[in-house]
């Protein structure tokens, strides 16, 4: 019921933005980590596994080509000078065709003449930097390029000297493959690492999200355990004694709500004491006086107006004293609240018949006739109590009082005709040991406690109270108190606050 | 001989005051210090109301009640240092058929006695007609009440708290009106004194307490006796 100022702060901690929350920062760091860790790992190896395959497709392509390019050399030899163009060109052609092209590569030769020989190929399709290196004396030169239309192809020449048929010069054999294919399939392996590295971050992120909720589900536990004490349960401890680093927390926690339940147990048991030898002595003087009330009549004149005055004070007194009683059982948050369920209307003509100001008419709408709330029924009869005596004190008596139920809650309503309180004190007047104007020390019981403890009454019920100008026009205060009906109860229940 | 009240509190200024007081009240006040001399005291002559101080050395109040109350039915009013501790249940729970706060007027005090020793109203002054309801047989001039043609031991409060739900059976009782009818209160008297003597009383007439048969609770009302 209490509404502790430290909740509130709790929801705002909640409105913040969800990236401020640790739990999404951690989440956030943990997908960032695998993002960058799976996109390190997916790139290199895609990097490798693609060097390993043209390394494979390039070294067995070389390898044929080589093979190739001897037998080519030895059909040469069948070439004689005498051998007619025309022959020469079908040599070629069926060269071409005699020798294995796996995966589709394509043959051409360079003549010394500058010709070339190809069933496909033509001489700008040997790109110039494998000219340029065999020009330069290698006998086997690679060249991996880019054709025309932007694929990829490896070629591989050989330099074939000393041909007979050529007068001795040597002859070039070209072979080229396209690697095209290969390169589709590390398209579809980078489309595969790439997914690859978006689930691995996902996973990252879950595996943050679990582990940061995990790390995180003590503090839940811390704050329910909080919530408990700030609700009054001091026997709430918190056990996380499972996790070594946590143990640590956990015994400060559960060391301080000792030491709390320590002092509050202190206050009250100081609350008691005090209670009990204020209580001893007024029992006694109370009793006294009585005796000597009953035996007025045979005391002399000023004996009989100081025992009038000594009875007064003793009731003023003893007011006081339960009014501080009450403040410090508040301050020490020992006050246990009787829940009963009681009629609204009933309610207050009996609280109104006990006080001793004039007849206060009640006035209430007849929907509301018999309305029912749940509270202590003698500590609300307190508030009224104080505030028809505030009205009597301040405001020339109370001139009504009504009461009107509004959904869940009914708000009681007294009147007076007094000057009203001023915008500024309205606040104020409800704090301890304020009074409104000078008042009237000598006929009143006040101590500036009656209104403080209406407002902590109120409180403790889950209700507020607050003054206003009369509503009707007239010159006057109205104090309004609002209060939660509340739920059905059976039996008288005590509630600790 | 008048009617006897034994005061049990170690307070010695406290107990000298109150005797005064009770005694312009016009009762017979005999003292006791401690709850052990209370129960000496009460076993060699007993009172007509007991009056205990919770808070007292030796054996405390709660259990001189719990005594008293092996042997007799005698009317005993509790003395408490506050009304919202549970002390006023525990006390009631030992036996005790009121309670009173500490300081209180002794003027109050006499209210409570005179409202206790009132006999137990039976629907027609000299009526000796007998209640029944179902194997409950209540007869208020005798002040008896038998289950099964067994006699009940109630103490004078659970007593005159059935009698008053008997004497309309069916009816709805608001806790008011019973602290009104019953212990004499008006209408700021504690509730908790009509529960904890419906329990006691249901200990005593019900065959299974949890489950009552004869005094049920009517929800958020009050208590009625089952016809």
């Amino acid at each position: 019921m209490g509404k502790q100022p430290w909740l509130r702060g709790h929801r705002i901690w909640r409105g913040r933005r969800v990236w401020q929350s640790l739990l999404a920062r951690v989440t956030l760091t943990y997908a960032i980590g695998a993002l960058l860790l799976s996109s390190i790992m997916a790139g290199a190896s895609f990097v490798l596994a693609q060097n390993q395959l043209l390394a494979d497709r390039e070294g067995q392509h070389l390898e044929q080509v080589i093979f190739n390019a001897k037998d080519i050399r030895e059909r040469l030899e069948a070439l004689t000078p005498e051998t007619a163009a025309e022959e020469v060109g079908t040599f070629y052609e069926n060269a071409f065709k005699g020798l294995p092209h796996p995966n589709g590569s394509q043959s051409i030769v360079l003549l010394p003449d500058g010709d070339t020989k190809s069933l496909s190929l033509t001489r700008p399709d040997i790109p110039a930097p494998i000219v340029g290196k065999i020009r330069a004396g290698t006998q086997v030169a690679e060249q991996r390029y880019e054709k025309a239309d932007r694929s990829i192809s490896y070629m591989v020449g050989v330099r074939l000297d000393d041909v007979p048929f050529y007068d001795g010069d040597g002859i070039i054999y070209y072979e080229t493959v396209s690697l095209a294919e290969l390169e589709s399939t590390l398209g579809s392996l980078r489309v595969i690492l790439a997914g690859v590295a978006v689930i691995s971050s996902l996973a990252g992120a879950m595996l943050g999200y679990y582990s940061a909720r995990r790390a995180l589900a003590p503090v839940g536990r811390i704050s329910g355990a909080a919530m408990a004490i700030a609700g009054g349960d001091l026997t709430t401890k918190l056990d996380l004694q499972a996790d070594r680093d946590l143990s640590i927390l956990s015994d400060a926690f559960n060391n301080m709500v000792d030491a709390v339940a320590t002092r509050i147990e202190r206050e009250e048991r100081f609350t008691s004491d005090v209670s009990h030898e204020l209580r001893s002595p007024l029992m006694t003087l109370a009793a006294s006086v009585e005796v000597l009330e009953r035996r007025k009549e045979s005391l002399p004149d000023v004996a009989q107006q100081a025992v009038d005055l000594l009875s007064q004070d003793l009731h003023r007194f003893q007011r006081l004293v339960e009014d501080l009683l009450e403040v410090s059982r508040l301050e020490a948050g020992a006050v246990k609240l009787q829940l009963s369920r009681f009629k609204l209307a009933e309610f207050l003509e009996n609280v109104i018949a006990q006080t001793k100001s004039a007849y206060v008419e009640i006035s209430f709408s007849g929907r509301d006739a018999n309305s029912s709330i749940t509270a202590d029924k003698r500590r609300l009869a307190q508030v009224m109590t104080n505030l028809i005596e505030n009205a009597e004190k301040y405001g020339n008596g109370p001139s009504g009082v009504s009461f009107e139920v509004i959904g869940d809650k009914v708000r009681i309503i007294v009147e007076d005709d007094g000057p009203g309180v001023p915008a500024s004190q309205r606040e104020r007047i409800f704090e301890r040991f304020r009074r409104m104007g000078a008042g009237n020390r000598a006929s009143g019981t006040g101590f500036g406690l009656g209104l403080s403890l209406v407002a902590e009454h109120a409180r403790l019920h889950g209700g507020s109270v607050w003054v206003t100008d009369r509503t009707d026009g007239r010159h006057g205060a109205q104090f309004v108190v609002q209060l939660p009906l509340g739920e059905h109860v059976d039996v008288v229940e005590e509630m600790a606050t | 001989m008048g009617t006897k009240i034994l005061t049990v509190e170690d307070d010695e200024r406290i107990r000298l005051a109150v005797t005064l007081a009770l005694e312009e009240e016009g009762w017979d006040v005999i003292e006791a210090d401690s709850g052990e001399r209370a129960l000496e005291t009460f076993a060699s002559s007993p009172a007509d109301v007991v009056l205990i101080d919770i808070m007292l050395p030796g054996i405390d109040g709660f259990e001189v009640c719990r005594s008293i109350r092996r042997g007799s039915d005698v009317p005993i009013i509790m003395v408490t240092a506050r009304a919202d501790t549970h002390d006023v249940v525990a006390g009631l729970e030992a036996g005790a058929d009121d309670y009173l706060t500490k300081p209180f007027a002794p003027k109050e005090l006499s209210a409570r006695i005179r409202a206790m020793l009132r006999r137990a109203r039976s629907t027609e002054p000299g009526d000796l007609e007998r209640i029944k309801v179902g194997e409950l047989e209540i007869s208020a001039d005798e002040g008896m009440v038998l289950k099964n043609g067994t006699e009940l031991h109630l103490t004078k409060t659970e007593f005159k708290l059935l009698v008053e739900l008997a004497s309309q059976p069916g009816k709805v009782f608001s806790r008011e009106v019973l602290l009104e009818r019953v212990w004499g209160y008006d209408y700021f008297g504690d509730g908790r004194l009509v529960d904890v003597h419906v329990r006691r009383l249901r200990t005593k007439v019900e065959d299974d307490p949890a489950s009552p048969r004869y005094v049920v609770t009517s929800r958020g009302l009050g208590y009625k006796l089952q016809p």
